[in-house]
């Protein structure tokens, strides 16, 4: 371990985010999507129409009457006497938390795309493969930067959907309604999980493809499964409660374990050379 | 004298294609070598598996007595390389990729940045994004940081590529300050040979993964040099000249002949001043680019 050395490749990296269009505005704009005018188009459109002429309800109703008494939801939708309120609640609290996912996700994906894949397209990875730096250090480095990245995004995406929740629904609610346990979980659990996930991912996707376009496709298979977790949730498979994300984090933690046991061999500055450079 | 490179019958092939077939070199402490040889002759590849980036199938290597492959970082430490492509980022300013790979190499002092950054003419661009460099200049920044951990072998691959002449001349003259004033050791490939042929002290010529001959200039036009031609600058005319002299061409005032020793050379003038005035004489094919063809041809 090379710590100065992994510094220095986390921060070299970091900014180059700034530097690259094709990985900069993506990070600004999902977040604002996301986190500012999903929610703020929901809480706006619900709060000036009368949702009990509304069409359609029964599936979502159906949810609501199907959840067991004592859940924490069950007693939180009981306390409010509004239809609006109640959907509004369900909505941004759970149905969008795999949305939210998805921003760490494409951060942590885009960071790493970029700093392996992308190192190999400038020319730039033969360079850093001559450095008296051990293969372990260069990749912690470069993981490190896309974690950070990561973790960054979703702080800010966080207080962004919280400022946004919290000032729109002020005057539908009296009172904060945003953040619930289960999102603190999502926050401090999930997100550093399934960013880790994102990150070897990409790394092994990386080491295969010639460049950081390919490599950037190919992170769509990671948010697949997020997409599914988003349908499930919504046709009311399962709600996203806090025992669930403990284990969806854990589960996360699990697969990157798996995926870097597997992955050793690539921290072979022989095989990486000659798979990359050749 | 130490050798600091040494290279035992070294095997390496990149997708069953054979690049080296039985490498054998050395290299001596405190020398410039030249490793010569057409594209695709095996340069840059000699020059990865010294460094240990990559591992040769077969055959041994040695460099300051360390296998590239056990040691290879303890040996990246201990060497700078210019990479053909001079891999440096775009994004970042001159000043901040060698900045970089300064905590890389473990040399983080701004002075060792800035010395650099002045004997290779970059300081006054040293803010400016290298994306924007010109070709010269990137290879000049590339230099610069082959130099950053102060190497006590330096490998330069392809280092005059891109640059004008004026750029070259003023890089290899560095070069020989540095081998001269520090005692660095080292080895340039190119295919450019003019360039190298006063600056190194041995050259290895490389063709098709194998050295076919190596040695001090003087040592293979010894050996290859069958015949000397003489272009002498004189007044004296043909007809005045004796016939045991083998006369190839002549133009008013400059006569070549073709002598088969060298020791002919100084007969041959003799008799000329017998007859008149000599201005200048040379022996023409004896420059490196020949020395190269004729090995060439003699491997085939």
């Amino acid at each position: 371990m090379n710590i100065r050395a992994i510094k220095a490749i986390a921060k070299k990296d970091l900014s180059s985010v700034t530097s690259n269009v094709q990985i900069f505005l993506p990070m600004i704009i999902v977040p604002l999507i996301f986190c500012v005018i999903f929610p703020a188009t929901l809480i706006l459109a619900t709060r000036f129409t009368d949702l009990n002429q509304a069409t359609n309800m029964e599936p979502i109703l159906k949810i609501l009457e199907s959840l067991p008494e004592e859940s924490t939801l069950a007693k939180d939708l009981a306390s409010f006497t509004e239809l609006n309120q109640k959907l509004i609640y369900l909505f941004l609290n759970y149905f969008f938390a795999p949305m939210f996912l998805l921003i760490p996700i494409m951060g942590a994906s885009l960071v790493a795309a970029n700093s392996f894949a992308g190192e190999k397209e400038r020319r730039t990875l033969e360079s850093l493969l001559f450095a008296p730096v051990d293969i372990f250090s260069l990749f912690f480095g470069k993981a490190l930067a896309a974690f950070l990245l990561a973790i960054g995004l979703a702080i800010g995406g966080f207080i962004l959907y919280g400022l946004t929740i919290n000032i729109l629904g002020y005057p539908l609610f009296n009172r904060a309604i945003f953040p619930q346990s289960n999102w603190l979980v999502l926050l401090i659990w999930v997100v550093p999980s399934f960013s880790i996930l994102a990150i070897l991912f990409n790394v092994a996707v990386s080491a295969k493809v010639k460049g950081f376009q390919e490599a950037n496709q190919m992170s769509v298979f990671v948010v697949l499964p997020i997409v599914f977790l988003l349908i499930s949730q919504i046709l009311g498979a399962f709600i996203i409660d806090t025992k669930f994300l403990w284990l969806l984090g854990g589960g996360g933690l699990f697969i990157s374990a798996l995926a870097l046991w597997r992955m050793v061999g690539y921290f072979d500055r022989n095989r990486l050379f000659e798979s990359q450079i050749f | 004298m130490q050798q600091i490179i040494k290279a035992v019958d070294v095997y390496k092939s990149y997708h069953k294609e054979p690049v080296l077939k039985g490498l054998n070199l050395t290299v001596n402490k405190g020398q410039i070598v030249g490793l010569l040889g057409p594209n695709g002759a095996g340069k840059t590849t000699t020059v990865r598996l010294l460094n240990g980036v990559i591992g040769p199938d077969k055959g041994q290597l040695e460099v300051f007595g360390l296998t590239p492959e056990k040691s290879g970082d303890k040996i990246r430490s201990l060497c700078g390389v210019l990479t053909e492509s001079a891999g440096l980022y775009p994004h970042l300013s001159g000043e901040q990729n060698l900045a970089f790979f300064g905590e890389l190499y473990g040399v983080t002092k701004k002075e060792v940045r800035y010395d650099l950054l002045k004997d290779f003419g970059l300081l006054e661009h040293k803010d400016k994004k290298v994306g924007s460099y010109s070709t010269g200049m990137k290879k000049r920044l590339g230099i610069a940081k082959a130099l950053l951990p102060s190497p006590e072998l330096l490998f330069l691959d392809e280092p005059t590529t891109g640059l004008d002449p004026e750029g070259a001349r003023d890089l290899l003259s560095y070069i020989e300050k540095l081998n001269k004033e520090k005692g660095v050791t080292i080895l340039i490939c190119t295919h450019i040979l003019k360039q190298v042929e006063e600056l190194c002290h041995r050259f290895l010529f490389l063709d098709s993964g194998r050295i076919i001959e190596e040695g001090t200039l003087e040592e293979i036009e010894a050996k290859y040099l069958k015949e000397f031609l003489v272009r002498v600058e004189t007044d004296v005319s043909v007809s005045n000249i004796s016939s045991s002299f083998q006369l190839i061409t002549h133009t008013p005032g400059k006569l070549t002949f073709k002598l088969s020793n060298k020791s002919d050379i100084p007969i041959l003038l003799r008799h000329l001043l017998e007859k008149g005035s000599v201005y200048s004489s040379e022996i023409l094919g004896r420059d490196l680019e020949t020395m190269y063809f004729k090995i060439r041809e003699a491997g085939r």
